[in-house]
């Protein structure tokens, strides 16, 4: 290998073939992905998540969620998502048009949490509920107590304050970051039936649909 | 090489070893800095996961950072500094030169640390970016990518200034890896952060990135070292050398396409992790060729420094098969998102880790112009980074293969998983707190090594090349 030019050319080459490849390659599959409008339900899917969970998947990426947490349903016949109810369907890329830094998540050490906000809709869990539930841990997920201030009370508690937990004369009040948080967690939906988000039957099932 | 007797050749290299003593010796000194700093936060987060009260009620050390603050020490502290010793030293020595360019070393060396400190604080305090591998916060990228270039300059600058038009293996190696990360680090840095994609494009990325981190920079750092230190320490040629040459470029062809492995069942198009799954079966050219040519490592024993290179090679080896074996869909159903790829991902940094160790071992008492100090400390060294390396793999990938087994059956609740993966955890935190032990030492030895007298002498040469084997 004498050629000096040739060289670095050759390693150039090489990686910017890979760039192109896997990078230019799905941003010319994906990259003008929009979201899809449903014509019967007069509204476009997914929809867009209100500003303060805008704030709290920050706060979510902040904190190192992803480190346990995945936000990505493999298709049924592919592990045990959605027979632990992480979700319906598979995710696909159109689920994370809206979302600034999709936290795929390479890690489950707790549950995968892409469709938490209609899990929490069915089992009844409320914004106060997920509060208390950061503020004590909850399975194996430390107490996250960084994330409330105590405060005396003067007058009428405060209406987010969680029940019990402080000393007598105080309250516990969650911080904006505990809000926004809990606001994120319960606008995580995946459930709108997206064409490329049917699940893959396996033939015999196919067969009874038609 | 073989006109020249070896006593000038070791006069020869003498001269060039003392040019790079202070800036090779500063960047390995950080590296052991990080390495040691990296494993208490890798212990911390381990025994995080024991009891995960441990330092929850402090942002600062919540487990997420705490996690993305131990990888990029170890990363982007202990490799890459000391990746950057190891591929200069080896460029100048093949160069035939004194090292040239000092200046740009130790002023990137300096840079390079002081923006990583900041990263660290920055991850603490809410900036990490969360993609694996890429955790810098946004506001040290860019210097990190100018230190860096900085950094590297005087690699090039061997490269390009050496005395013999004719390469080797060693070269190609190093020169690729200090040539190709400024690229894929600003693209990275531009498509993550400043300008970022949109959706789901961001994990292709950061897969890409995280990918090439290793393909393109830990593994080739590795080889240069093999590929320089074995034929050295036997005096012998290495047996089917003319195959390097494809062994080199299938490396990168291919290593470089392995990212989508990760996103096996993802979000994303499928034909990403199909390419992905041939590229790591295809890449096992590169890893034969490997074996051929540096077999004899494996028949060779006695000396510390080429069993660790005998060890580094051999991970590195099963590194390659594992990933090749469990990127088939049917073995990521179970492995993906558990302890199994924390275990495949130690697989390739300790094969790293233990190859600079070796290479250390050798080059530092040459750098330093004395011997070793503490020959004791060396051997504690030596056993405690074997013994934390094989039982971290083997309890991380156990208790990934338990977790992942049970996650695929509904009826197993995280508690019985917590329950049933704890022990495994704790073996794998004992093993990362022997291998701190052990690096410590190293640290500790390699500091009194540095602050010793150069031995000028004839016979300091003599117990120099004794302690080095």
């Amino acid at each position: 290998m004498k050629n000096g030019p040739i060289f670095f050319f050759g390693l150039f080459f090489i990686l910017a073939l890979s760039w192109a490849g896997l990078v230019l390659g799905t941003n010319a599959q994906l990259g003008d992905l929009a979201p899809h409008y449903d014509e019967l339900e007069g509204k476009a899917f997914p929809e867009r998540a209100p500003g303060l969970a805008g704030q709290g998947l920050l706060v979510y990426r902040d904190l190192g969620c992803a480190a346990c947490h995945t936000q990505q349903v493999r298709r049924p016949d592919f592990g045990a998502d959605k027979a632990r109810g992480w979700g319906e369907r598979q995710s696909v890329a159109r689920d994370y048009v809206h979302q600034s830094v999709p936290q795929l998540g390479t890690m489950r050490i707790g549950p995968d949490l892409a469709d938490y906000g209609t899990r929490a809709a069915k089992n009844g869990a409320t914004a106060a509920s997920l509060l208390a539930d950061l503020y004590n841990g909850r399975n194996g997920m430390p107490a996250y107590r960084f994330l409330f201030t105590e405060r005396k009370v003067v007058g009428e508690p405060a209406a987010n304050a969680l029940v019990g937990g402080a000393r007598a004369g105080y309250q516990l009040v969650p911080t904006p970051q505990a809000e926004s948080l809990v606001a994120y967690l319960l606008s995580l939906k995946q459930t709108y039936e997206f064409a490329e988000a049917r699940p893959y039957e396996p033939a015999a099932d196919q067969k009874g649909a038609h | 090489m073989t006109t020249v007797s070896p006593t000038q050749a070791s006069a020869e290299a003498d001269g060039i070893d003392a040019s790079a003593r202070c800036p090779l010796g500063l960047l390995l000194a950080f590296g052991l800095f990080w390495l040691v700093a990296g494993g208490i936060l890798a212990v911390l987060n381990l025994l995080q996961l024991q009891s995960p009260a441990l330092l929850a009620d402090c942002a600062w050390f919540s487990f997420g950072r705490l996690q993305a603050m131990q990888e990029t020490a170890f990363i982007y502290g202990w490799a890459i500094n000391a990746g950057v010793a190891a591929a200069t030293w080896l460029l100048v020595r093949l160069s035939g030169e004194a090292l040239r360019g000092a200046n740009y070393l130790v002023v990137g060396t300096l840079f390079w640390n002081a923006a990583l400190v900041l990263a660290l604080v920055g991850i603490a305090g809410g900036y990490a970016t969360s993609h694996a591998f890429f955790q810098l916060p946004d506001f040290v990228q860019p210097v990190l990518l100018v230190a860096y270039a900085v950094m590297a300059v005087p690699g090039i600058l061997a490269w390009t200034g050496r005395r013999k038009e004719h390469t080797y293996a060693t070269q190609w190696y190093a020169v690729a890896a200090l040539f190709l990360l400024p690229w894929f680090f600003s693209v990275a840095q531009v498509m993550l952060n400043f300008l970022p994609v949109r959706g789901v494009l961001q994990a292709v990325v950061a897969t890409w990135y995280a990918q090439n981190l290793f393909s393109l920079w830990l593994a080739p750092i590795a080889l240069a070292a093999l590929y320089y230190l074995l034929p050295k320490l036997t005096g012998r040629t290495l047996p089917n050398y003319d195959f390097a040459i494809y062994g080199f470029w299938s490396l990168l062809a291919f290593g470089t396409w392995m990212g989508g492995r990760q996103l096996i069942g993802g979000p994303v198009p499928a034909w990403i992790a199909t390419i992905a799954i041939t590229a790591a079966v295809m890449v096992l050219f590169h890893y034969i060729i490997a074996f051929l040519n540096l077999r004899s490592l494996f028949r060779l024993a006695g000396s510390s420094v080429l069993f660790l290179l005998m060890v580094g090679l051999a991970a590195y080896l099963v590194g390659g098969v594992v990933d090749a074996v469990f990127a088939t869909r049917g073995l990521a159903k179970v492995t993906q998102f558990t302890y199994f790829q924390q275990a495949q991902q130690q697989l390739h940094l300790g094969a790293f880790s233990l190859v600079m160790f070796g290479t250390l071992y050798f080059m530092a008492p040459r750098l330093a112009g004395a011997a070793w100090p503490s020959i004791t400390l060396l051997r504690a060294h030596f056993l405690a980074v074997l013994i934390g390396f094989g039982l971290l793999v083997a309890s991380l990938a156990t208790a990934g293969w338990i977790q992942g087994a049970a996650l695929n059956d509904a009826a197993v609740t995280f508690a019985t998983i917590g329950d049933k993966t704890r022990p495994w955890l704790q073996l794998a935190a004992v093993a990362q707190g022997v291998t701190l032990c052990g690096n410590a030492l190293l640290a500790l030895n390699f500091l009194r090594l540095f602050f010793t007298k150069p031995a000028a002498d004839s016979v300091g040469r003599a117990v120099m090349e004794a302690s080095a084997s």
